[in-house]
């Protein structure tokens, strides 16, 4: 007995693709890609951090310049000291606030404000450290610690030489003067530092760093950027399961016989889908938009401003036609709701995982942020970001809405090639 | 009589299964005609294909005396009642009615009326506004035949409209069958149910392997096929003392059987000759040929699927 329904449970499994795919791909599946987000396997061990750091320098002393050679000449840093001005094809310092606007608005991680006269007070080591200030994007946690680091890391090593002066010029000071033989060692030392035949060493802080946070909540609270990201993230995972939940009501109406009576009455193929289309879009934007009104209500999320709420109302619109258009795929290439259970959880949960819905995008490699490109995920979190995140506050609505253009023009042509598709697949339901 | 439905030489192949292979068929007004055939036969696909559900390789199909084929106007005048109970089931039986209604084309203007009266046709009117899932089989079956003929439909396509219901309910749908044709509908049915279609339909069409094989009123299909003779068997508690009489046969199980024209006019004197050759009878059965001697004579009784 006990074999006979072995038997059965195994035949049927074994005939059941999804049901395969289900138990014995999608963990695969699902073990690679976390491996490879969190291992950087595939991208040539482990992430190669790569920050964009602007410097704004208002010292222009040697110790200044050398200080941002010597950052420049780290490998995870792309130090900019200018910017180019729009429509003159020249460049030109960049300033406090223009740096600032940059990282505000996601062009560069951080930006580094040097302070004048740092030269002058730079290695006293019975002064004040001079304060650097550290402008950071707080989406990417790694951009403030990482540059803080190397900041100080840099200030030991770039002007050891003058270092050394300082610190013999305290000794003479409060330990009275060298004795011959010992300043003819410095005369000698001098000189092999600045050449970099010695290097310089310290422990304790020569820079004070003043950090920043690009937007306006607190230095260390990353909470609102967390909100706005899951907000986004979350939202439109779930948007792609409900519409394509929603969407598998046509293989429940086919297995009823539903779906024959309507296309044997006055409804074509096209206008049932049609109508579908413009209902799953209707309920996805309610979705979407009620997701948003929940994190403004319980976890004070940003978004009632004319521009903030244009931007919404345009990013959920085309990310809700696009989920309802591919819903509408899924349903229409799967042969019964159990086989759209399955094959919608597989390809949902993959897109998530890849799009950022559920990770974070600054912590995948690089080829794991262009792979989102191709996920719904991927361009809806981009364009709600920007809205809830990168707005400049300068912009106006239009230009804010302009800004979103990619990622509006991209969701809509997701939403018409999947709905074209939709509409060839559905030839099986219409006129055998 | 008029046809309001005509089939002629319909063809269809699905890859290589020969679906129709030339089925004609004629539904004449205000007539009930019974589509009958084993399973794999044609039937669904004859009826798809009138419903604009399937497009015929061949032949042709006239709704009114003008084709259905891209004829959308002439289409209108069908009512489709499906096997499937083929509703919306979290809506309720009124928003059914009206949901369907408003689907084959019925006047916004007229459709509370016509709401109204299904809801009364059905005997669903104290539960109008109940979601159809909590539905019995048989009030399921009533709405789904009510949602097929809200338009008012000059031919209507019942494919099993009493599957599955319960004998009371099946009587009820029966009865408005009859009502619908009363008021001049042409039904077209396709049915397992023999005994009943042997009942209810004017006419019966056999098909088999894609051709109607027999068509016409019941008395012509048992005149063509196996005979309208009875067949009178008798139980002995004595057999003949000198062989079985001219006329009768003796059955495998002993039994005496006799095939006679009229029962009533033959049945006494069968009896005296029994008695006369000696036999004591106990009991006896009379076997009226039905239409499923017809229907098991022309398809046989091979399995088909």
């Amino acid at each position: 007995m006990i074999t006979t329904l072995l038997s059965i449970g195994w035949i049927s499994l074994k005939r059941d693709r999804v049901a395969l795919l289900l138990t014995f791909v999608l963990p695969i599946v699902f073990f690679s890609i976390f491996a490879v987000i969190f291992s950087g396997a595939g991208g040539g061990g482990a992430k190669e951090i790569d920050l964009r750091v602007l410097v704004v320098d208002l010292d222009q002393s040697e110790v200044s310049r050398a200080l941002v050679a010597k950052l420049a000449s780290q490998e995870v840093l792309t130090v900019s000291m200018t910017r180019e001005v729009a429509d003159q094809g020249t460049e030109e310092p960049w300033t406090r606030e223009s740096a600032h606007q940059a990282v505000r608005q996601g062009e560069a991680d951080a930006a580094l404000v040097l302070p004048p006269a740092m030269g002058e007070t730079f290695g006293d080591f019975g002064g004040e450290a001079p304060e650097v200030e550290l402008i950071y994007d707080a989406s990417n946690p790694m951009a403030q610690f990482t540059v803080s680091g190397l900041l100080q890391a840099a200030s030991f090593q770039s002007s050891p030489q003058v270092l050394m002066k300082k610190g013999l010029g305290m000794l003479e000071k409060f330990g009275g003067r060298l004795t011959p033989e010992q300043q003819q060692a410095v005369d000698f030392a001098v000189p092999a530092l600045e050449s970099g035949e010695l290097s310089g060493a310290g422990a304790g802080g020569l820079l004070q760093i003043k950090p920043t946070a690009a937007h306006d909540e607190s230095d260390d609270d990353q909470g609102p950027m967390i909100i706005s990201y899951y907000a986004a993230g979350i939202g439109v995972m779930f948007l792609l399961f409900s519409m394509t939940g929603a969407a598998g009501g046509l293989l429940e109406e086919q297995e009823r016989g539903t779906l024959e009576r309507v296309l044997s009455s006055n409804v074509s193929m096209g206008m049932l889908l049609g109508s579908r289309w413009m209902f799953f879009s209707a309920l996805g934007l309610v979705q979407v938009l009620l997701m948003f009104v929940w994190g403004w209500g319980v976890f004070g999320l940003e978004i009632w401003s004319v521009k903030r709420m244009s931007g919404l109302l345009a990013m959920s619109v085309v990310t809700a036609a696009a989920a309802a258009s591919f819903g509408l795929v899924l349903a229409a290439a799967c042969r019964s709701r159990a086989q759209l259970g399955g094959l919608s959880t597989i390809v949902v949960l993959v897109m998530s995982a890849v799009g950022g819905s559920m990770v974070p995008r600054f912590v995948m490699p690089d080829f794991m942020g262009t792979a989102a490109k191709f996920t719904i995920n991927g361009w809806a979190l981009d364009g709600f970001l920007k809205v809830l995140w990168y707005e400049d506050p300068a912009a106006t609505t239009i230009e804010a809405l302009w800004g979103l253009a990619p990622e509006l023009a991209v969701l809509s042509a997701l939403a018409v090639a999947f709905f074209v598709a939709a509409r060839r697949l559905a030839r099986r339901w219409e006129v055998a | 009589m008029t046809n309001v439905l005509e089939i002629r030489g319909a063809t269809k192949s699905f890859g290589d299964v020969q679906a129709l292979a030339g089925a004609s068929l004629s539904l004449q007004a205000g007539e009930w005609l019974a589509l009958l055939g084993p399973n794999g036969a044609g039937k669904t696909t004859l009826v798809r294909a009138i419903a604009g559900r399937v497009r015929l390789d061949g032949g042709e199909t006239t709704l009114l005396g003008r084709s259905l084929v891209g004829n959308g106007a002439s289409r209108r005048q069908l009512g489709i009642v499906p096997q499937e109970v083929a509703l919306f089931p979290l809506l309720t039986a009124a928003e059914n009615l009206r949901a369907w209604g408003t689907l084959c084309g019925v006047e916004a203007g007229d459709l509370a009326e016509r709401v109204e009266w299904a809801l009364g046709w059905t005997a669903l009117g104290d539960r109008s506004s109940e979601p159809v899932e909590g539905f019995s089989g048989g009030m399921k079956r009533r709405l789904n035949l009510a949602c097929g003929v809200l338009h008012r439909p000059r031919v209507v396509l019942l494919d099993e409209p009493t599957a599955g219901v319960d004998p009371q309910s099946r009587e009820r749908i029966w009865e408005m069958l009859e009502e619908l044709r009363s008021q001049g509908a042409s039904l077209l049915l396709t049915t397992h149910q023999l005994d009943e279609a042997q009942q209810v339909a004017d006419r019966i069409a056999i098909i088999d392997q894609g051709r109607v094989i027999e068509e016409g009123t019941f008395a012509e299909l048992l005149k063509r096929t196996v005979g309208a003779e009875r067949r009178v068997r008798f139980t002995l508690a004595r057999q003949p003392t000198a062989g079985v009489p001219e006329g009768f046969e003796r059955l495998e199980d002993g039994r005496l059987e006799l095939r006679v024209e009229s029962v009533t006019q033959e049945l006494e004197h069968s009896l005296r000759r029994l008695r006369e050759a000696g036999c004591e009878i106990v009991d006896l059965e009379i076997e009226v040929p039905s239409l499923q001697t017809v229907f098991l004579h022309l398809t046989g009784k091979d399995l088909r699927e």
